[in-house]
């Protein structure tokens, strides 16, 4: 079955919906709150200085929102999926590191006081990044399509 | 610790009419201050003896005495914690007296000790008078005490407090929390503090 084809169109879709849905609540969930709530989530993980924690507690949100809005636009498709993405693989990385050694710690996903990382929160992230591969994926095969 | 004391003792027209009135009675401050701290601590708990001897201090300091703040603390005993209830009713009957924080100061001081050896009130006897001793003990196996003591873990567990200690952070309306305040993310707290003064 051809990438151009209705059922993969119709897949392509649902996937930009569910996850440009899901990273435009996120960033809600985050700046209906202050920053330093979504701060506390990410420095508990311990990989970045303070310094930086607030630099990403002040923009990711804001940058998760753009993702969202763009994806579920369908504009820049390879790019905005390829971001998602990326974004995922390091927060499932982060995820599963905190979960290996043991912590008890808010995933952070949605605002500081999230769900505590445990193997639902990794399930249901690692499902939200395989459908972001396919996604991405799916992206680059239709644009090589309509450029060749 | 010694630190707390003696914020208490300047604060101690505020405890004054708090003695029978144990919710007053584990306040830290003024509750007229307006951002109200709630604090969820288990005396068993390692990283509440950890802030109680270091961040509790530096928010005495910073926010209590200047009357930015107040702190209002709740027993959330935890089931994994052999003698954290029964730390939790005597400090509670305590609290009935005006001896709370006393006695908080002994259980934290001693946690190690009475941790392993199981007598709770062996480290909480010398930091009070022996009429004080007599009114603690009867009042800690009181029912109405431990009713209080189970009233606070259960307003925990409503509220889902994630960990010990936990502290909410609240003005009028807008309540946040924030699980594991230790001096390493005191920055955050500080900044969310300010943030609720401003």
């Amino acid at each position: 079955m051809a990438f151009s084809s209705k059922p993969f169109r119709w897949l392509g879709l649902v996937l930009r919906i569910l996850l440009g849905g899901i990273f435009i609540y996120a960033a809600w969930a985050k700046l209906k709150d202050p920053w330093e709530l979504y701060a506390l989530a990410i420095s508990s993980y311990e990989v970045l200085p303070l310094w930086a924690v607030e630099l990403v507690a002040r923009t990711l949100p804001w940058f998760e929102l753009v993702v969202g809005v763009g994806l579920i636009a369908g504009v820049w498709l390879p790019v905005f999926s390829s971001i998602v993405s990326a974004l995922l693989v390091v927060f499932f990385t982060l995820m599963v590191r905190a979960f290996v050694q043991g912590k008890e710690i808010s995933c952070g996903c949605f605002g500081g006081t999230g769900d505590i990382i445990s193997k639902w929160t990794l399930l249901r992230d690692g499902s939200m990044l395989a459908g972001s591969l396919l996604l991405t994926w799916m992206a680059f095969q239709w644009r090589r399509a309509t450029t060749a | 610790m010694k630190f707390v004391t003696a914020a208490l003792a300047v604060l101690l027209p505020c405890f004054a009419a708090n003695v029978g009135q144990p919710d007053r009675a584990k306040m830290i401050g003024n509750p007229s201050s307006p951002v109200k701290i709630d604090l969820y601590s288990d005396f068993q708990c390692p990283a509440c003896k950890m802030f109680h001897d270091g961040l509790l201090k530096v928010i005495v300091r910073d926010y209590v005495i200047p009357g930015k703040a107040y702190v209002v603390q709740h027993e959330f005993p935890l089931p994994q914690h052999a003698y954290s209830r029964e730390a939790a009713n005597i400090a509670t009957a305590a609290a009935t007296i005006g001896k709370y924080h006393e006695v908080a100061d002994a259980l934290f001081a001693h946690q190690q000790a009475w941790e392993t050896s199981g007598k709770v009130w062996d480290f909480v006897a010398p930091v009070l008078k022996p009429d004080e001793q007599k009114k603690v003990q009867a009042l800690a196996k009181d029912p109405s005490i431990a009713a209080q003591v189970q009233a606070d873990a259960d307003a925990a567990r409503k509220l889902n407090v994630p960990q010990t200690p936990t502290i909410y952070v609240s003005r009028g309306a807008k309540t946040y929390p924030f699980p594991g305040p230790d001096l390493g993310n005191y920055p955050l707290l500080k900044s969310l503090i300010d943030g609720l003064l401003k």
